[in-house]
């Protein structure tokens, strides 16, 4: 009875050990796969941005960090989002809710253009 | 975009001031070079060639302050400036003064027919409206990429 008693015991500690830890393990898991789904980054830097154009599911926020030595901004073609003058290591995040196209440029330098998509 | 298409060209995206920027700069350092020139030599023909440049740096640098002063307010929707763009209007504005200050005197003096006994301090003033217009151009060209691949 008391040996049958320390089995189950060991089993039920054991289980809480290895269950709690894959337990802990999927989440972990999760939560990284939620991170690199939910955000995107785009640098601007030598008058470009880099990525030119990146491909992100809905719902992902893409902050674009201006690594250049002069200021730039980051404006949406179809004006849906706009930053302010962005001077060096300045960001600005927007969120992306609806699949589409997103072109953009900077409004100082309209040369520098990229492209969002959002994809389901 | 087709360069000779006069519709892309002055409907450009922020294109007219870096476009426009040139001619007082150019008309404005061609007149303190011949004023200079007319000082030491002497010479009123110089003098004429002088105070016409001087006149067109001062009406050409008026579209100049509109077009940028719009690509402020148009394309940065008059957001308050800071660093480098701030540095670059404020010298652009003491330029466009400096030069109307000039015009003002070389007009002044010709009016009076004393274009060969101009005050000292006016070379002088000249000499730093150049090196305050050589800065705000420094400034622009660094803002407009001139240096990077653009």
């Amino acid at each position: 009875m008391r040996r049958s008693v320390r089995i189950a015991n060991t089993a039920v500690i054991a289980l809480i050990f290895f269950g709690g830890g894959a337990v802990k393990q999927s989440s972990f898991a999760a939560r990284a796969q939620q991170k690199t789904a939910s955000a995107a980054e785009v640098k601007i830097d030598n008058f470009s941005f880099g990525p030119a154009a990146i491909t992100v599911p809905v719902g992902t926020t893409v902050t674009w960090t201006n690594r250049d030595d002069i200021p730039h901004t980051v404006v949406s073609t179809d004006k849906v989002f706009k930053s302010k003058v962005l001077d060096t290591d300045e960001k600005f995040s927007y969120t992306f809710d609806k699949p589409g196209e997103y072109p953009y440029f900077c409004s100082i330098h309209p040369k520098m253009t990229g492209k969002v998509v959002v994809t389901n | 975009m087709n360069p000779f298409d006069l519709k892309s060209a002055l409907l450009a995206k922020h294109a007219q001031h870096v476009v426009l920027i040139h001619f007082p700069i150019a008309l404005f350092i061609a007149g303190v070079a011949f004023d200079f020139l007319a000082q030491g030599t002497k010479r009123r023909a110089l003098a004429a060639v002088a105070y016409y440049n001087v006149l067109g740096a001062a009406w050409t640098v008026i579209p100049v302050l509109a077009t940028g002063i719009l690509a402020w307010q148009l394309q940065l929707e008059g957001q308050k400036l800071k660093g480098i763009l701030l540095l670059h209007l404020l010298f652009g504005c003491a330029s466009a003064i400096l030069i109307w200050l000039v015009f003002y005197l070389h007009i002044h003096l010709t009016k009076r027919g004393q274009e060969n006994s101009f005050p000292a301090f006016r070379l002088a003033l000249e000499t730093v409206a150049v090196l305050v217009i050589a800065l705000t151009g420094h400034l622009g060209g660094f803002l407009s990429g001139v240096n990077g691949p653009n």
